[in-house]
């Protein structure tokens, strides 16, 4: 169901002034943190809270923390990854932009569990009003006294640059933010070793999505069991999603994890825009693969979105109506996958100007027999044979609907033209 | 298991085991016993980035075939490398490497050594799936053909390119240089200089090397040759004393190319641009074909018989009148071992005279033999040795321009090993850009900061227990850090911080260049850095560095091209020999002051220019115009041969085999690539006519000599040092009256020595002198690049474009000496410790 902790001031245009955000019981987990808890508590508590990264890939944030070695001699560092850029996910920019001072609590704490005195928000050039938010809010937590040095006379020094990318998609995998905050061009790196270990500058580095972050001090006040209590078991707490497409009423929704989908499109999304018919749901921004009519009952969270054949993914939920043409979908994510891919590893960097070529041509209605064929065995040749997951995530769209929609693609290259009337816009 | 187990793993890769260090990849593990796995963005000195995905294995329990350039050996893996799955993975990356290929082998240079060419020859199948158009890259809306410079020598044809990225991250990774990127992104990502850029630093000629395919052509071998009409002669580098092995690629008498013959223990596969173009001075124009004799005022074409019937008429009436002790030798250290050999025995044994030496550029030195210097200098450096150390200090050395090479394992050291570089220089330099702190002390007061760094580390209490430090502040003034850092300019706590890093370091490299070997003061400086050597206790821990300069400068050394020897290399010349000179003979300065004088009637110059290289052209030019016969042998129409009564042509270093020593001391063979040219000579021939006329041959075959000069090569003094600090003293000289500004006289990056500005490639990076001048230097004189500087000192005058430093940030005037048309040497008074200048523009009308 809805539950708005990340949300809960979000309608409030004044919770970006640090003195809303404390009246509001602001800092204080920062406080609590500070002076009551030592690192690895605040690990600990994060780990039995079982929140997970809402970057995308779910991987538990205690236990990430986790890997920072607790004897290097070098600094460590945190980065908060605000370089929000998947299509369909918009909900960084919602927290950045109105409640700025729950990300710089969250840094601020996850620092502090890491033993960071340096950390960095990266965020996605194309972002100026979060950027300006962000920056705003950092120059008043320094006068405030809430990062700096010696923050609550604890001893405890912080430093936080808010740094703008230069708009590549590549720049939210974690390792091409790396080289692109070192000023190298945006291409990711071979992992090991893990930036856990060998991350900013060498140096151990934990990256945290905006949201994962934002999270944090709900969980340091009000405790993990209190986060465990709302969601599943496995998918602890609540995860906003942004829902897009054709629906009725598009936007960013707090849900407590396990809330089925059809909830959200129809209880909360207000059903499919002109009284259409569902035709597929995109449920985690635009990489995951299609859930149709019939899944709707599944529950969002991310053990059940990946029995149903596809992932949680950033929380972007993309509704398409049944006047879409998934030949036209596939041929816009494929143009902007090829557009993305960095250039660095063959199979991504060549696959994905070939399958854009052999797609538009396809939507062009001059499909030849056995492009399907081809298609499909060039996102096998990329699927898994890549530097990090930008191909993986360019060609699972494509493999989905191959799978799920056939007989459209076969009646385009057959009658050089869509199956369905095909509105050619989204909402 | 013992520990030592614990470094190795035992892994399975195709149905054989193999225990590989710890570490290793999986890539590795299999070349080691032979497997070798297809790649094309791997090299064995770069980080591996898994970009070309061409190195697929499948590796048991892993879901997925995994990169094994980038994958690490575990214990108990099993590999196979040539599967179904695999073979069908290189496949696909291949076919998608094609997808935009132009597939322009039959016009391509790198076609017959081309990676792609070979590995789709191995792994690719012969059909493409693709039925678009290819992608081109095109400028200037043109031609689809893309032609593009990189800089003066590197020419991109974006088409070819595979990006795997070699170029770009051995350049910044090996070379520290940022002027090459990647721009645009995906299968449109192009390799370009950053804006205003060019690749033009002196090891640019290794990203054309490094590239697998033809995007990266270089103008010397791009449309000449196939490769596979080329034979290919091991060679060694003949411009600078590091010894880079080569391989020069020729067909019949013209050598096309030269690339790296790698050499872990020197090289590591890098080769600087000198090395790389320098070959090109063998088939240059202008060679001297044939001997010359002056007639008059015109030196004209003579036979070989006449040359040598006059030289030994002349040599014999000089000495028979007045002594060999009137007759002296300058020797070019670059030459081959049995030139030099042949050139000391011809003087030794049949002149009857001492007076040889190959320290051309040289200022006025001491003349003892077994000093402190030549002690220092005889003892074993090794290059790859630098590795092993945790503090790097380098005195007195642009380290970048006089030795690439090392300089490159210094980077290596520093950037990837942890290392810590210091660098103390009268002006910042390339190189310092990785130093932990980079000190600019006042010219010619190196030792006063020396001994502050020796006194902060005696103070300090980390001397080295194995020497006696009570008694240093009584050896050497200044004797406080105070003192040193007023008279070095250098900060007292930039003083205090060194001497701790240096007391606390495990091992220490220590190299000296060109800035002390040529210095007057050098046995003062020597024995300043002797007792921070011992107070560091770098004896048992480290090594020193006095990189010699020329090709073969130690073979020189070794073979006693010098007019004082110590006494037990002058007992195995007797013992070969069965005779040696009593007189003492005279070093290069000495024999020119003794010309000036006219108790020296007749030179014989092999190889070298002292007209335009040795400090302060003025005495020099005096000292040969006083000669009675001057005799000089070179590639090229020189100043000197321009002066000379006799004039041979001297075979280049590629029209004949023979060895060097580099500056560690390693013997190396060279072959011969081509036959010298018209009616040129080796050195040693020239020497062995010149005594047949004379008295005697000097050997039968070359070959026959070759164990002597072995003998006297593979000789080791290793002298023992004395542990004791010694004295010294500070003599400060202080810029006199307007002229003020210190000037140093360098070879220029891309240049050595009087031979490489005939060097086409070389040339076009720089062809002519320039004054280096910091920027705040510059705007004092309201200069730009290429305003007319008029260049004073006392005895002399140039007038040269400036160049704006992009390092030096003091105020010294740099000037550069390896071209004919700016005899810089004007400038230097041989008597001066720090020649000063004084700068003016020059007014254009």
């Amino acid at each position: 169901m809805e539950k708005k902790v990340l949300f809960t001031y979000i309608d409030d245009p004044a919770q970006v002034k640090v003195e809303t955000y404390v009246g509001h019981g602001g800092y204080t987990a920062w406080q609590k943190a500070l002076k009551q808890m030592k690192p690895a508590d605040v690990i600990d508590e994060v780990k039995k809270s079982g929140l997970r990264g809402r970057g995308g890939a779910g991987f538990p944030a205690g236990l990430k923390w986790s890997f920072v070695p607790k004897d290097s001699p070098k600094p460590r560092y945190l980065i908060c990854n605000a370089d929000e850029s998947e299509p369909g996910t918009c909900k960084d920019r919602v927290l950045m932009e109105h409640d700025p001072h729950g990300v710089i609590e969250g840094m601020a704490i996850a620092s502090y569990a890491i033993g960071s005195h340096l950390c960095f928000i990266y965020i996605r050039g194309e972002f100026g009003g979060p950027i300006r938010c962000m920056e705003q809010a950092v120059k008043e937590a320094y006068a405030k006294g809430y990062l700096g040095k010696n923050v609550f006379g604890t001893g405890y020094d912080l430093d936080m640059i808010v740094h703008t990318g230069g708009g590549a998609y590549i720049c939210g995998e974690e390792t091409a933010l790396l080289n692109s905050l070192e000023g190298e061009r945006g291409m990711s790196r071979i992992r090991p070793p893990f930036p856990a270990i060998e991350g900013l500058y060498a140096c151990p580095t934990v990256v945290n999505n905006v949201e994962t972050l934002a999270s944090v001090p709900h969980i340091i006040n009000n405790g993990a069991e209190w986060y465990t209590s709302m969601g599943t078991e496995k998918s602890a707490g609540t995860k906003i999603f942004s829902l897009s497409g054709h629906v009725n009423k598009p936007g960013n929704y707090e849900l407590e994890l396990g809330t089925p989908l059809s909830y959200l499109i129809n209880d909360l999304g207000g059903g499919i825009k002109d009284g259409l018919k569902l035709k597929a749901v995109i449920p985690g921004g635009s990489s995951t693969p299609f859930l149709l009519p019939d899944q709707l009952d599944t529950k969002l969270d991310y053990e059940s979105i990946a029995a149903a054949g596809s992932m949680l993914g950033s929380g972007g939920v993309i509704v398409l109506h049944e006047k879409t043409c998934i030949v036209w979908v596939i041929e816009r994510l494929i143009h902007f996958y090829r557009h993305e891919s960095c250039g660095k590893c063959t199979p991504c960097r060549e696959g994905t100007g070939w399958l854009e070529q052999l797609i538009s041509r396809i939507e062009r209605g001059e499909g030849k027999p056995g492009d399907l064929e081809k298609i499909e065995s060039i996102c096998d040749n990329i699927l898994g044979r890549t530097v990090c997951p930008l191909g993986d995530a360019a060609v699972m769209p494509i493999q989905s609907a191959l799978k799920l929609f056939r007989d459209e693609w076969q009646y385009h290259i057959d009658n050089k033209r869509c199956l369905v009337k095909s509105e050619f816009a989204f909402a | 298991m013992s520990s030592a187990d614990d470094n190795k793993v035992t892994l399975t890769i195709d149905g054989r085991e193999v225990t590989v260090p710890r570490g290793m990849t999986v890539l590795e593990a299999a070349k080691s016993i032979g497997i070798e796995i297809p790649t094309f963005c791997w090299h064995p000195k770069l980080k591996p980035v898994g970009a070309c995905r061409m190195c697929y294995v499948e590796i048991e329990k892993m879901p997925k075939l995994a990169v094994s350039c980038a994958t690490e050996a575990m214990p108990g893996m099993v590999v196979h490398t040539d599967s179904d799955l695999v073979k069908q993975g290189r496949r696909a990356v291949l076919e998608f490497i094609l997808l935009n290929h132009p597939l322009d082998c039959p016009t391509c240079d790198k076609g017959g050594e081309c990676d792609l060419q070979d590995l789709t020859f191995a792994h690719g199948i012969d059909d493409s799936q693709f039925d678009f158009n290819k992608y081109r890259f095109i400028r200037d809306k043109k031609s689809t053909f893309d032609d593009y410079r990189l800089g003066p020598e590197i020419i991109r044809n974006q088409n070819r390119c595979i990006l795997c990225y070699k170029c770009v991250r051995s350049n910044k990774e090996v070379f520290g240089e940022y002027d090459l990127g990647a721009f645009q992104r995906g299968n449109i990502t192009e390799i370009d200089t950053g804006p205003g850029q060019q690749v033009d630093s002196i090891y640019s000629g290794n990203l054309v090397e490094i590239c697998p395919v033809g995007a990266l052509t270089n103008t010397d071998w791009r449309y000449n040759i196939r490769v596979w009409k080329t034979q290919k002669v091991n060679s060694i580098c003949q411009y600078c004393a590091d010894g880079c092995n080569l391989t020069l690629w020729k067909d019949r008498q013209k050598i096309y190319r030269a690339t790296s013959r790698r050499n872990d223990a020197i090289d590591e596969g890098w080769i600087c641009n000198r090395g790389r173009y320098g070959y090109q001075i063998a088939n240059a124009e202008g060679r001297l074909t044939v001997p010359l004799i002056k007639r008059g005022e015109r030196q004209e074409n003579a036979t070989w018989d006449e040359a040598i019937e006059l030289i030994a008429r002349r040599f014999k009436e000089i000495k028979d009148k007045k002594g060999g002790v009137c007759i002296g030798g300058l020797a070019y250290p670059g030459l081959d071992s049995a030139s030099l050999y042949a050139f000391s025995k011809l003087f030794r044994t049949i002149l009857n005279s001492n007076n040889v030496d190959f320290r051309i550029d040289y200022k006025m030195l001491p003349e003892e033999p077994g000093d402190l210097y030549t002690q220092i200098t005889s003892r074993k450096f090794s290059i790859a040795g630098i590795e092993n150390s945790d503090v790097v200090l380098v005195i007195g050395s642009n380290l970048i321009n006089e030795h690439p090479i090392t300089n490159l394992r210094v980077r290596k050291v520093v950037t990837q090993k942890g290392a810590k570089l210091y660098t103390l220089n009268p002006f910042a330099t390339k190189s310092g850009d990785i130093s932990t702190d980079e000190i600019i002390y006042r010219a010619g007061t190196v030792e006063a900061l020396i001994n502050g760094l020796c006194v902060s580390i005696v103070e300090q209490k980390l001397a080295s227990d194995t020497v006696d430090a009570s008694k240093l502040a009584t050896r050497v003034e200044p004797n406080t850090v105070a003192q040193a850092a007023k008279i070095s300019g250098v900060e007292a706590d930039r003083i205090v911080g060194l001497a701790q890093a240096l007391g606390e370091a495990k091992h220490i490299t220590l190299i000296t260049g060109e800035l002390l070997s040529t210095s007057i003061t050098r046995d003062a400086i020597t024995a300043a850095i002797m007792n921070l050597a011992l107070l560091c206790g770098m004896a048992e821990n480290g090594q020193i560095g006095f990189l010699s300069k020329y090709a073969n400068s130690k073979g020189a050394e070794k073979l006693g091209v010098m007019p004082l020897l110590s006494d037990s290399l002058i007992a195995e010349m007797k013992t070969l020999w069965g005779g040696y000179p009593e007189q003492k003979g005279l070093g290069a300065d000495r024999m020119i002051l003794s010309a000036k004088k006219e108790e020296i009637d007749a030179l014989f110059v092999m190889g070298s220019d002292p007209m335009l290289c040795y400090p302060d052209g003025q005495f020099v030019r005096e000292g040969i115009e006083k000669l009675d016969f001057l005799v000089v042998a070179d590639l090229f129409e020189t100043r000197t041969t321009q002066m000379a009564d006799v004039v041979l042509p001297l075979s280049s270093i590629a029209e004949m085999s023979g060895d060097f020593v580099n500056l560690e001391g390693t013997v190396q063979h060279f072959d011969q690539a081509i036959k010298p040219l018209g009616q040129s000579m080796p050195g040693y021939d020239i020497c062995n006519k010149i005594a047949s006329a004379l008295k005697e041959p000097l050997f039968e075959s070359v070959a026959r000599m070759q164990p002597d000069i072995m003998r006297l090569l593979l000789r080791e003094e290793n002298p023992e040092i004395q542990r004791e600090l010694r004295e010294v003293k500070t003599s400060v000289e202080q810029a006199s009256g307007e002229y003020t500004v210190p000037l140093f006289v360098v070879d220029q990056a891309h240049h050595f020595a009087h031979l490489t500005e005939r060097s086409k490639s070389l040339s076009a990076f720089c062809s002519e002198a320039h004054l280096e001048l910091s920027p705040s230097m510059a705007e004092k004189l309201h200069a730009e690049t290429g305003t007319l500087i008029r260049v004073e000192s006392e005895v002399g005058k140039v007038i040269l474009p400036v160049i704006i430093s992009e390092h030096i940030d003091n105020d010294v005037a740099v000037v550069t000496r390896n071209f004919s048309a700016n005899p810089v040497n004007d400038l230097q008074m041989r008597k001066q410790r720090v020649d000063y200048v004084r700068l003016t523009r020059v007014e254009e009308k």
